[in-house]
C-alpha cells in the first residue's frame, strides 16, 4: 500500500504537471470548454463523479481513452485528449501494466536533476509547478530504453516526505472539490467571458464551432507560421512573468515546438489509442510538409532570441503588444486564448460585449498586468482583447490606455536604466517609486480590419501579425471529420464548395453544416448558393476594393457560362456588391482618382482618361448633391461610377495602389494657409484690413505686395551712405510694413522657404512674418522675386518694431486724450502728428550720423514746446483726476527729451561704427513705456550718463 | 419670438472661457496715410472724391441725402471699387463716426436643433454699422443667417444722437451663401427694414436668389474700364509727384486685367522697381499667372495620362494657395487660347464652360479642373492626329 500511495502521488505530480504545460483546467473557463463540461464545473454534485474517476485514477489506472466512448466525457479525459500531442503521455500505458518501474524511475529522477533552472539541465525537460508554493522547477525527461516506452517523464515538486508531493493526498483531494466548488461559483456568478452557459443538459444541442473548437495548440487550424509566432511571442513574456527562469524561453519554446513536432513521429501509437486522432493522420500529411521548414524556422527563432536574451537578460518582448488581425471566422479568437493557455496564462477576455471606455478598460488592464489573483488559480493573466476595432469610441478608449501605458513603460525603462547606471556610479537613488501603471502581462489585441482609424497608434508599437486564409484543403479536412462524428453525409465536393463560398470561414461552414443538419438535408454542392448560406455579406478592406477595381479578374471561373455576357454581369454584380458593401464613396473615388493615372492603360487620343474623370465628376456632383438634399437613397448609384471606371481601364497586371493623401493634404494645407491669411488679418488696423479678402489678395495683390516690400533699389549700405532719397524710400518701405504688419522675422529655414532662392544653408533665416511669401511659392516654380540680403532685413526687421514702438505710445496718447478733451483733441493731435513727423525725420537722422543732427533738431526742438503747452492742461487734469494713465499722456515728452539730447552725444560714438547692426545698438534708446507705472521721478538726466 | 431664447451670446470676460478678442487699433492718424500702399492711400473716402464710378457714387448720394436707403446689393467683378463705395455710402450717411470701427472675433453659441454649435466669426463694426462675411461659417452659413444676423438686425441702434433711425449691416460675398443661409435671409430683410438696412456685396448676382434681388436696390458696379484706369493713375503720378511717360499708364492699365487694385500696386511696384519710368519698363506679372502659364506650356507639351497626372499637381499647388479653382479655370482657358488655332477654340470654349459648371455643382474642384484638362488633351491630341497624321 506503501508502494501505492507512492505511485498515486507520482500520478498527482503528473497531474500538476498537466495543468503546467497544457492548461488544463482553465479557472477562467474557456468558453468552449465550460461548454463541454456543464456538469463538472457547475454544480458541486458534479465535483463527486470528478472526484470518483480522480480516485479511480488513483486507485488503479490512468484513464484510458477508451473510457471515452464508454461514459460522458469527464474534464479529466479531455486533458488527456487535449494533450495528445505532448509525448509525455505516451508513457501512459505502461503505468498501470508496470508500476513498479515507474516507482524505480522516479528513484532515478529524484537522484538526477530537479532544477530551478532550465538551463541547467541538458536534454529535454519540462516545467513543474509545485501546487501549494507555486514554485517553478524543471525536471529533466529521462529517456529509458523499454518496449513501448519511449519515454518517461518524472517530475518532483519539492518533496519533504518520501512521496513526491509535499501533501497527502485526501488534501489535495480535498482542495480539488473546494477548487470545482469555487470555480462553479465563479462561472455561474460573474459570467466575466461571454459564455452563455447551455440550459439544456444534452450535449448534441450544442453548436459545433464550439464544440469541436480547437482545444490545443496543434488542433488550430489557422496558419502554422502564425500560430508559432503568437506562441513565440507569448514566450518572450516567461522571464518576465515567472520570473525565475530568466533564460528559459528560448528553450522552452523550442522543446515546445519540438515537442509539437515530434508528434508525427508518434503518430500511429496516438492514432491507435485516440479516437480523435483519426483527423491527426490527415494532418500529419501536412505537418510533415511543414516540418522541415519548421525547423528552420526553429534554429532561426533561436538565435533571434539567443541574441535578444544575450542583449537584455529579463523582461518582455520589445513589442508588448500583439495585435492580431484578419477576416472574421478563421480562429484569432481562438488562437489567442489557446496559445495563452498553451503557456500557462489564465485568459481574460474584454470584447464588444463589455464596457470599453476608457476608465474601465484602464482599471482591467491594470488589474491584469499587475496583480496577481489570491484566488484558486494563480496562474498569471494574459489579456485578450477582442474586437479592439469594433467599438469606435469605445474602442479608441481602450487603445489609448493601452498606448498610454506602454509610453510609461518606455518611460520607466528609460528610468531604470539611469537609476542603474546612477547606482553604479554610487549613487543610489530610492526614486524608482513606480507611479505610472507599466505592462506586466501580455495583451493580445484582435481586430478585423487592421486599417481601422482607431487602430493607427496601436498599430505603430504593437507585433502585427495578419491572418491569411487556411487552405480550403485544411477546413474541407477538418470540416469532413465533424462531419463525420456527427454523422452527417457529405461529400468532399460539396464541402469544398462551401468553404470557397465562405472564403474559408470555418465558423459560417460549421453553422450551416449544423444547420443543414437540423433540418436533415444533405449539403448539395451545386445550388450552395441559392441554399442556406448567404454569400457572406462582408466588407473588405478599402486597398482590396481599390484592386478589385483596377485589377481585371482572370476569366478562370466563368468558363462554364461561356457567353461575354454572362461573365459581365456576373464581374458587374461581385463588384457591385464589393464596392457597396464597403460604403464610404467618398473615400473609394478619391482613391480612384489618385491612382486611375498610373495604371497602364492603353489611351492614344486619352478617351478613356476623359470617361473616367468624368464619371468622377458626375460622382461628385451626385455626392454634392446628396449631402446637400439629404437624399440617401441615391447613393446606390455610386457604385456603378466606380464600375464604369473598372470597365475603362481593368489591366490584369497588378496595380501599385496608394492612399488617396494628395486630396486631404491639399484640404488641411488650404486650411492653415487661409487661416494664417485671416490671423494676419487680424492684426492689420481694420481701416485697412476692411478692403482684403483673401481672393482679391492672392489673385491680385500678393504677388506686387512683395515686390514692394523687397524692393531692388534698396542698397545694402550702411545708413549714412544713403542718399536723401534712399532714406525716404527706406522711410517710406518701413511705414509700410508698419502698417501692414508685415516684418522680418528669424525662422528655421525649411525645404519651402529655400525653394525661393534663400540661402538653404543658414540655419535660420529673415522671412516675412506673416508667410506671404509662401503663396507665390509654387511647386516646381521660381518666381523672379528680388530677394533682400539678410542683414537688410535684419534692418528692416529692426525699423519696424522701432517704429511699432513709437506708434503705440503716440496712438495711447492720442487716445487718451480723444476721450477727455474735444478742444485740446484736435491740438494735441496736430501736435503729436508734428511730432511724428519729426520722429520719421528722427528715422533718418539718426542714420546719418554727425552734422545733420543740428539741422534734423530744428524742427523737433520747435516741437517740442508747442508740445509742453499743448500737453500741460491733459497732465494737470490727469493729475488732479488721480488716473492712472497718468503718465502715457507725458510719455512723449519725456521720450522725446530724451531723443533729442542723445543727438549729440552720439556724434563721437557713432562715427566709429560702420556696419548696420551695430550700430542699431548703438542708436538712441528705445524706449518701451510701461503704462501704469507711476513712481519714476522726472528729472533731466543725459544719455551720456547712462552710456558711461 | 423663438429666436429671443435660443441665442446666447457669449461674452468674453463675463463667462470667462468664451474667446472674444477685440482688436483695439489706435484711430489711424492723418499722418499715418503716408505709410499705406498707393491702393490704400488714394481709395475715396467719400462718394465725392470717387474717381471712376462718379455717376453711381452721385447716385447714391442722392438717395441717402433724401433720407431713404433701401437694402442694397452691389455687385460686379473683383478690383472695380464695391467695398471702396460702399465705406464712403456708409461714411456719407453716418459721418465721420463710421471711421472708427474695431474688429471683433466672437464665438456665437447657436442652438440647432439638437445641438449647439459654436460659431467663430469676425464682425468690423462701428457704432451704427456692423461688417461681416457670413460665408466663412461654411456650411453652418444659415445660422449665422437665421440667428446672428436676425439678432444683429432686431437691435436698434442704441445710439440715439445719430441723425439716422437705422443702422446698417453689410454682408459680403453673398454669393458664396448658401441657398437655404439666402432664404432665410430675405425674410429678415423685410421684418426689420425699419430699423436695419443691408447692403449686400458679391461678385456675381446670379448666385443670389431672385427672391433677394427683387429686395434689393441693385447697383452694378463694373470693373473700370482702361481709360478709367490711366485716369486714376495719371491722378495718383501726379500727387506723389511722379513723372508718367506717356503710353505707361495705358500699358500698366492693359496689364492689369481691368482691375484698378492690380493697376495701382503694379505702378507703385514699378516705381519701387526704378523709379524715372521708362515706357517699355517690365510690369511684373502675377506668379499665379506665370505658373498656369507654365502648367499650359506643359499642357501642350505632351498629352498623356502621365502628364495629366504632373498637371494635377501642379494644379494643387495653386488650389493650396488659396486661389480659386473658377479663376485657374479661366486663366488656363485664357493662356490655352493663346496657343491654339482658330478653329479649335470654340470647342475647347465649350468645354471650359461645361466643366465649370460641373465645378460649380460639385465639391471637389480638382477633379473638374483635372477633366478638363483632360479633354482638352483630348481634343488637341485628335486634332494634331488629323492634321499631322
Amino acid at each position: 500500500m506503501d508502494m501505492d500511495m507512492d505511485e498515486l502521488e507520482l500520478l498527482e505530480a503528473n497531474y500538476q504537471l498537466h495543468e503546467d504545460c497544457t492548461e488544463l483546467e482553465p479557472p477562467e473557463p474557456y468558453p468552449e470548454e465550460e461548454d463541454q463540461h456543464p456538469t463538472g464545473s457547475k454544480s458541486p454534485p458534479s465535483t463527486d463523479h470528478q472526484q470518483s474517476t480522480e480516485t479511480q485514477i488513483n486507485g488503479h489506472k490512468r484513464l484510458r481513452p477508451e473510457d471515452e466512448t464508454a461514459e460522458a466525457p469527464g474534464p479529466s479525459d479531455e486533458k488527456r485528449s487535449r494533450i495528445e500531442d505532448e509525448d509525455w503521455l505516451r508513457y501512459s500505458p505502461p503505468h498501470q501494466s508496470d508500476p513498479v518501474v515507474e516507482e524505480t524511475s522516479a528513484d532515478l529522477v529524484e537522484e538526477k536533476i530537479v532544477s530551478r533552472y532550465a538551463s541547467e539541465i541538458d536534454g529535454d525537460f519540462i516545467p513543474v509547478t509545485a501546487p501549494g508554493l507555486g514554485d517553478r522547477v524543471y525536471a529533466k525527461i529521462s529517456r529509458v530504453e523499454m518496449e513501448e516506452r519511449p519515454q518517461r517523464l518524472h517530475g518532483t515538486g519539492q518533496s519533504q516526505s518520501g512521496g513526491l508531493i509535499s501533501e497527502p493526498i485526501d488534501v489535495l483531494l480535498q482542495r480539488l472539490e473546494q477548487e470545482a466548488f469555487t470555480r462553479a461559483l465563479q462561472a455561474s456568478s460573474r459570467g466575466q467571458s461571454d459564455v452563455i452557459l447551455p440550459e439544456t443538459p444534452v450535449v448534441h444541442e450544442r453548436l459545433w464551432v464550439d464544440k469541436y473548437a480547437p482545444n490545443s495548440f496543434t488542433e488550430l487550424l489557422s496558419d502554422e507560421q502564425t500560430n508559432r509566432e503568437v506562441l513565440l511571442w507569448l514566450k518572450q513574456w516567461d522571464s518576465c512573468v515567472f520570473g525565475s527562469e530568466i533564460r528559459s524561453t528560448s528553450d522552452e519554446v523550442l522543446s515546445a515546438l519540438k515537442r509539437h513536432s515530434s508528434i508525427t513521429q508518434h503518430q500511429k501509437l496516438s492514432e491507435s489509442k485516440f479516437p480523435r486522432s483519426n483527423r491527426g493522420s490527415r494532418w500529419n500529411n501536412e505537418k510533415i510538409k511543414h516540418f522541415n521548414g519548421m525547423n528552420h524556422e526553429n534554429t532561426n527563432s533561436k538565435s533571434v532570441q539567443e541574441l535578444s536574451n544575450n542583449s537584455r537578460s529579463t523582461g518582455p518582448p520589445e513589442q508588448k503588444i500583439l495585435l492580431l488581425c484578419g477576416p472574421p471566422g478563421l480562429g484569432k479568437t481562438t488562437l489567442a486564448h489557446v496559445a495563452a493557455k498553451h503557456c500557462g496564462y489564465r485568459v481574460v477576455e474584454v470584447n464588444a460585449s463589455d464596457d470599453r471606455s476608457s476608465s474601465t478598460i484602464g482599471a482591467k488592464i491594470l488589474d491584469v498586468v499587475q496583480m496577481n489573483s489570491v484566488s484558486a488559480d494563480s496562474r498569471p493573466k494574459c489579456l485578450v482583447i477582442d474586437e479592439i476595432d469594433g467599438a469606435l469610441g469605445d474602442g479608441k478608449g481602450a487603445v489609448e490606455v493601452i498606448l498610454k501605458m506602454v509610453s510609461a513603460d518606455k518611460k520607466s525603462d528609460m528610468e531604470k536604466e539611469n537609476v542603474n547606471k546612477e547606482q553604479t556610479s554610487g549613487k543610489a537613488s530610492s526614486k524608482k517609486g513606480r507611479k505610472s501603471a507599466s505592462l506586466l502581462r501580455p495583451i493580445i489585441c484582435i481586430c478585423n480590419d487592421l486599417y481601422a482609424p482607431s487602430l493607427r497608434p496601436l498599430r505603430q508599437i504593437a507585433k502585427v501579425h495578419v491572418f491569411v486564409q487556411p487552405t480550403v484543403n485544411r477546413v474541407v479536412s477538418r470540416l469532413k471529420y465533424i462531419c463525420n462524428k456527427e454523422g452527417m453525409k457529405t461529400s468532399s465536393i460539396a464541402l469544398t464548395v462551401l468553404a470557397e463560398h465562405t472564403e474559408c470561414d470555418i465558423r459560417s461552414c460549421l453553422n450551416t453544416l449544423q444547420f443543414l443538419n437540423k433540418k436533415k438535408e444533405a449539403l448539395n454542392a451545386w445550388d450552395i448558393g441559392s441554399q442556406v448560406v448567404g454569400r457572406k455579406d462582408m466588407s473588405r478592406g478599402v486597398f482590396d476594393v481599390w484592386k478589385e477595381i483596377f485589377q481585371k479578374r482572370k476569366p478562370k471561373r466563368q468558363q462554364r457560362t461561356n457567353n461575354s455576357c454572362g461573365i459581365i454581369s456576373s464581374e458587374f454584380d461581385s463588384l457591385h456588391s464589393l464596392i457597396s458593401h464597403r460604403g464610404d464613396y467618398d473615400l473609394i473615388v478619391d482613391g480612384l482618382h489618385e491612382n486611375v493615372l498610373h495604371l497602364p492603360y492603353h489611351d492614344p487620343v486619352m478617351q478613356k482618361t476623359v470617361k473616367c474623370l468624368n464619371s468622377l465628376g458626375v460622382s461628385d456632383l451626385m455626392n454634392k448633391y446628396i449631402m446637400r438634399t439629404q437624399h440617401m437613397s441615391l447613393y446606390a448609384y455610386q457604385p456603378v461610377i466606380a464600375i464604369i471606371v473598372h470597365r475603362l481601364v481593368a489591366q490584369v497586371q497588378r496595380p501599385n495602389i496608394e492612399w488617396p493623401k494628395s486630396y486631404y493634404r491639399y484640404r488641411t494645407m488650404l486650411m492653415e494657409k487661409v487661416d494664417s491669411l485671416k490671423s494676419w488679418y487680424n492684426t492689420i488696423p481694420p481701416s485697412i484690413s476692411r478692403h482684403f479678402s483673401i481672393k482679391s489678395f492672392v489673385e491680385d495683390s500678393i504677388s506686387l505686395l512683395l515686390h514692394i516690400l523687397s524692393p531692388p533699389t534698396l542698397r545694402l549700405a550702411s545708413l549714412h551712405l544713403l542718399s536723401e532719397k534712399e532714406k525716404n524710400d527706406l522711410a517710406q518701405l518701413v511705414s509700410t510694413m508698419v502698417s501692414y504688419s508685415i516684418t522680418h522675422r528669424r525662422i528655421k529655414a525649411d525645404p519651402v522657404t529655400g525653394n525661393l532662392g534663400h540661402q538653404a544653408a543658414d540655419v535660420s533665416e529673415l522671412s516675412f512674418d506673416p508667410p506671404i511669401n509662401g503663396f507665390v511659392n509654387f511647386q516646381g516654380y521660381r518666381s523672379g522675386h528680388h530677394v533682400l540680403a539678410s542683414t537688410m532685413k535684419q534692418m528692416l526687421a529692426h525699423e519696424v518694431e522701432k517704429q511699432r514702438i513709437l506708434q503705440a505710445s503716440i496712438g495711447r496718447s492720442a487716445q487718451l486724450t480723444d476721450g477727455y478733451n474735444k478742444e485740446n483733441h484736435a491740438s494735441l493731435r496736430l501736435e503729436t502728428r508734428r511730432l511724428q513727423s519729426g520722429r520719421v525725420d528722427h528715422l533718418g537722422a539718426s542714420a546719418v550720423n554727425n552734422g545733420k543732427s543740428e539741422s534734423m533738431s530744428n524742427p523737433s526742438s520747435g516741437v517740442l514746446p508747442n508740445l509742453g503747452t499743448g500737453n500741460t492742461p491733459v497732465s494737470t487734469k490727469l493729475n488732479s483726476s488721480g488716473c492712472m494713465r497718468k503718465p502715457s499722456g507725458g510719455s512723449s515728452s519725456f521720450f522725446d527729451r530724451f531723443r533729442k539730447l542723445g543727438k549729440g552725444s552720439q556724434n563721437t560714438a557713432e562715427a566709429v561704427r560702420k556696419e548696420a547692426t551695430s550700430e542699431r545698438d548703438s542708436r538712441p534708446l528705445v524706449f518701451k513705456f510701461n503704462e501704469g507705472f507711476t513712481n519714476a521721478v522726472k528729472r533731466p538726466v543725459r544719455v551720456r550718463e547712462f552710456l558711461t | 419670438m423663438k429666436a429671443e431664447g435660443r441665442i446666447r451670446i457669449e461674452k468674453g470676460k463675463a463667462a470667462g472661457r468664451g474667446r472674444e478678442r477685440v482688436h483695439d487699433f489706435p484711430p489711424l492718424l492723418p499722418s499715418e496715410e503716408s505709410k499705406m500702399l498707393w491702393v490704400d492711400k488714394y481709395r475715396p473716402k467719400t462718394l465725392d472724391q470717387a474717381m471712376v464710378h462718379q455717376d453711381t457714387a452721385q447716385n447714391l448720394k442722392k438717395l441717402v441725402a433724401e433720407q431713404d436707403c433701401p437694402h442694397l446689393l452691389f455687385y460686379g467683378p473683383s478690383g472695380s471699387g464695391k467695398k471702396t463705395l460702399i465705406i464712403a455710402l456708409i461714411r456719407q450717411i453716418f459721418g465721420p463716426s463710421a471711421d472708427k470701427v474695431k474688429v471683433e472675433n466672437r464665438t456665437w453659441k447657436v442652438d440647432a436643433g439638437s445641438r449647439t454649435i459654436d460659431i467663430e466669426l469676425t464682425t468690423l463694426s462701428s457704432t451704427n454699422h456692423i461688417e461681416l462675411n457670413p460665408s466663412d461659417a461654411g456650411f453652418q452659413d444659415r445660422y449665422i443667417v437665421q440667428e446672428i444676423i436676425k439678432e444683429m438686425a432686431k437691435n436698434r441702434p442704441i445710439d440715439t444722437k445719430g441723425k439716422k433711425g437705422y443702422k446698417i449691416l453689410v454682408l459680403n460675398e453673398v454669393d458664396k451663401l448658401s441657398r437655404e443661409a439666402q432664404h432665410s435671409l430675405r425674410r429678415t430683410m423685410e421684418k426689420y427694414s425699419a430699423y436695419c438696412r443691408l447692403i449686400l456685396c458679391c461678385n456675381s448676382s446670379s448666385k443670389v436668389t431672385e427672391a433677394i434681388r427683387s429686395r434689393c436696390l441693385n447697383v452694378r458696379i463694373n470693373a473700370p474700364t482702361d481709360e478709367q484706369i490711366v485716369k486714376a493713375l495719371e491722378f495718383i503720378g501726379k500727387k506723389e509727384g511722379l513723372q508718367l511717360p506717356s503710353g505707361f499708364a495705358a500699358h500698366i492699365a492693359e496689364k492689369s486685367n481691368r482691375s484698378l487694385r492690380r493697376a495701382i500696386l503694379s505702378l507703385e511696384t514699378c516705381h519701387v522697381q526704378q523709379y524715372p519710368f521708362t515706357s517699355n519698363q517690365i510690369i511684373p506679372s502675377m506668379d499665379w499667372e506665370e505658373y498656369v502659364s507654365e502648367i499650359v506650356s506643359d499642357i501642350m507639351k505632351e498629352q498623356s495620362p502621365k502628364r495629366l497626372y504632373l498637371v494635377r499637381q501642379k494644379l494643387y499647388e495653386l488650389l493650396v494657395n488659396c486661389i480659386p479653382p473658377e479663376i485657374i479655370l479661366k486663366r488656363l482657358l485664357y493662356e490655352l487660347l493663346k496657343k491654339l488655332d482658330a478653329e479649335l477654340k470654340h470647342e475647347v470654349c465649350h468645354w471650359a464652360a461645361y466643366y465649370e459648371h460641373r465645378m460649380r455643382l460639385g465639391q471637389k474642384a480638382i477633379f473638374h479642373l483635372e477633366a478638363f484638362v483632360a479633354k482638352f488633351m483630348s481634343i488637341y491630341k485628335a486634332f494634331l492626329i488629323a492634321a499631322f497624321g
